[in-house]
């Protein structure tokens, strides 16, 4: 009871400590929580205008007098077709020029009569992301105009389209509207995650290897207080700051996607309170075990600055182990949950799918984050001593 | 009141081919009484810090024991520590509280409550005149400022027994004097049992009631100034010091010795056993 009470006034101090460090605060609360939101919107910016380009119904073409059969179709497909400016060439690799240009030869009405084939060229640009994007369609656009024109000849010679077409081809997407929005919702994982880290980052190092170089540790040894309950109530300080900014984080997609300008993206991204919840529940676990496993690597280091240095490995780690689920592309395999930070990774996929989470699963990731927890602290304790001394 | 009995402890530094063996505290042994204050003298590296720091409960002493008013620190080091206030050698502050935050967290650690915590912020403030500090950030503190901020906050409990390791490092004459007043008045007035550490001559000579000579881990002598310096027939109490300190090797008796050999003898001389039995209280 006594070590409770001691190690609650431990965390009141720490906490404390950690708040009125005002700059490294707002610098994690700018990194970590309103980066998330901020890439959210500069995506949807992007994504809306691929959208206004495709409203738009515009094509590019050089030399577009000498083919009035192909202007006809494009129209007919209600398409406007604008004759493309002569230096598009260069305008398309400055990427000042965001639609492909199609090309086609001063010859072409007459090659198409005589029934032969004339080269039109899509021209584009594979380093002009946008021209890149809008030459799908322009090919789509061509392939119908070559079929109908096959069709039309067919035709005359008393031959059936469906001679054209010996199998019926459709597609049929068994993805529902919750796992496209998975395909988007999948960067706020890695935001969370990342905004865990950061944010359990300097006041587990602070109140250790901090401890330590301001020479404040010796002190606080020489209290009556057991280490144990040193170290319980510094780590609940650090796993409370850490937690607070995966809140932060987990809440500051909701009004984030309230800021979504294109109407498609805003019905893919389905990130909602449930799935903030969620994403709450699985993270506060791993805040714990990242509090424990970053305050035990950084007794080991006599300064703040070492610690830094140390700690870039276990940060690393917990940015690149996501990863694997993108790499790994035969889905979820069972080991996926054995590691933090990946585990919470798969499962936070899952809440986006709007698949239900097994409580097996979730008891099993929230254990290994609790052994680590055991395990990082019960190493603190014994480390504290000999980093007061040394 | 401290007892310090045939204090041992050694430390292995390095590993494998360049692990060496120090013997930081060979035998330190003497009794700090209440209502006076001991000086513990020793140069450099005698061993004083890791002797307090075993009293501390910090470091466990290899062979002997001390016990704080009865009570081992080896077997009940809170209980001990409850007893004590230490200021060590480190003495760092959390930047971003105030003195009064500083002291009072040391004061809950303590058990005590919030009000009786923040009345014995106040009284340890008038106290080491340091009232004007309370409640500003330890951050941009001067030496004396955090000195006496450490000082408070080892005493905030009140303890029978203080323990103050090199006390006056860094700080100008006129912190070291307003310190030196705050501890006599502690001893005269609260009867508290203090141990002061230091290797400064003049502050063993102007504070001390008893001094305990460390050196090369042993305790060399214990005595008053006056005793010390009749024992070793020095009207100055630096020369003294040295004599007791730094005992001359004993003079070759058959061969002449290389300086090496000379050097060697000197450095593993035991003290004068009749100068240290004399001594001691």
């Amino acid at each position: 009871m006594q070590s409770l009470a001691a190690a609650f006034i431990v965390f009141r101090k720490e906490l404390l400590d950690a708040l009125r460090d005002r700059r490294t605060l707002v610098m994690v609360l700018l990194s970590s929580v309103a980066v998330g939101p901020l890439v959210l919107v500069l995506l949807s910016t992007l994504v809306a205008g691929i959208e206004k380009r495709a409203e738009a119904r515009e094509v590019l073409v050089w030399g577009i007098a000498d083919a009035p059969t192909l202007q006809n179709y494009l129209q007919r497909q209600t398409f406007t077709v604008r004759e493309a400016p002569a230096d598009y060439e260069a305008l398309l690799r400055d990427s000042r020029l965001g639609s492909p240009v199609v090309v086609v030869p001063k010859d072409f009405e007459q090659l198409l009569a005589r029934g032969e084939a004339p080269l039109v060229e899509v021209v584009m640009s594979a380093s002009n992301q946008r021209s890149q994007t809008g030459a799908g369609l322009v090919l789509r656009l061509l392939r119908g105009f070559n079929q109908e024109q096959a069709l039309l000849r067919l035709a005359t010679r008393g031959v059936s389209a469906s001679a054209l077409e010996a199998v019926q081809v459709e597609e049929r997407d068994l993805a529902d509207p919750a796992t496209r929005s998975a395909q988007l919702a999948i960067m706020v994982p890695f935001f969370v995650l990342m905004a865990v880290v950061y944010g359990a980052l300097n006041a587990a190092l602070d109140t250790t290897a901090g401890e330590r170089e301001r020479g404040s540790l010796e002190p606080l040894l020489m209290n009556p207080a057991s280490r144990l309950s040193l170290v319980l109530g510094k780590w609940a300080a650090v796993a409370t700051v850490g937690m607070m900014i995966a809140v932060l984080s987990c809440l500051s997609f909701l009004p984030g996607q309230w800021l979504l300008r294109s109407e498609a993206l805003a019905a893919m991204f389905r990130f909602g309170v449930t799935e903030a919840l969620a994403f709450i529940g699985l993270l506060l676990p791993l805040a714990g075990a990242l509090a424990a496993l970053l305050m035990a690597i950084a007794i080991r280091c006599k300064s703040f600055k070492e610690a830094q240095a140390s700690a870039t490995l276990l940060v690393l780690a917990v940015s690149l182990l996501p990863l694997v689920t993108v790499f790994h592309q035969e889905g979820t395999a069972p080991w996926h949950l054995w590691l933090p930070a990946l585990a919470q990774t798969t499962l936070m996929g899952q809440v986006l799918r709007g698949e239900t989470l097994s409580w097996a699963d979730v008891a099993l990731v929230s254990g290994i984050c609790a052994l680590l927890v055991v395990g990082g602290l019960s190493y603190v304790a014994r480390s504290l001593k000999a980093a007061a001394l040394k | 009141m401290i007892k310090i009995e045939r204090l041992q402890k050694r430390f292995v530094q390095g590993r494998g081919r360049h692990q060496r063996i120090v013997q930081a505290v060979a035998g330190v042994d003497f009794v700090a009484a209440d209502g006076c204050i001991t000086g513990l003298l020793g140069p450099n590296g005698a061993g004083k810090t890791t002797t307090l720091r075993i009293a501390a409960g910090l470091i466990a002493a290899d062979a002997g024991s001390v016990w704080v008013d009865g009570v081992d620190v080896a077997t009940s080091p809170g209980t001990a520590l409850a007893r004590m206030g230490i200021l060590s050698d480190a003495r760092g502050l959390y930047p971003r509280l105030t003195a009064r935050e500083n002291i009072v967290y040391f004061a809950h650690l303590h058990g005590m409550g919030r009000q009786a915590a923040q009345r014995r912020a106040d009284a340890l403030a008038e106290m080491l005149d340091m009232a004007a500090l309370l409640d500003r950030r330890t951050e941009g503190f001067s030496q004396g400022e955090r000195m006496k901020t450490a000082l408070a906050r080892a005493l905030v409990h009140d303890p029978p027994n203080i323990v103050l390791d090199e006390p006056t490092n860094g700080l100008d004459v006129l912190a070291t004097r307003a310190l030196r007043d705050t501890l006599r008045r502690l001893r005269s007035e609260h009867g508290k049992c203090i141990i002061f550490s230091t290797h400064i001559m003049q502050e063993v000579e102007r504070l001390c009631d008893q001094v305990v000579v460390v050196s090369q881990g042993r305790t060399v002598a214990s005595g008053t100034v006056p005793e010390l310096r009749l024992a070793t027939g020095e009207q100055d109490f630096e020369e003294a010091f040295v004599r007791l300190a730094f005992p001359p090797a004993p003079a070759p008796v058959q061969t002449p010795a290389t300086p090496t050999q000379a050097q060697a003898q000197a450095r593993t001389a035991a003290p004068a056993s009749s100068l240290q039995q004399g001594a001691q209280p």
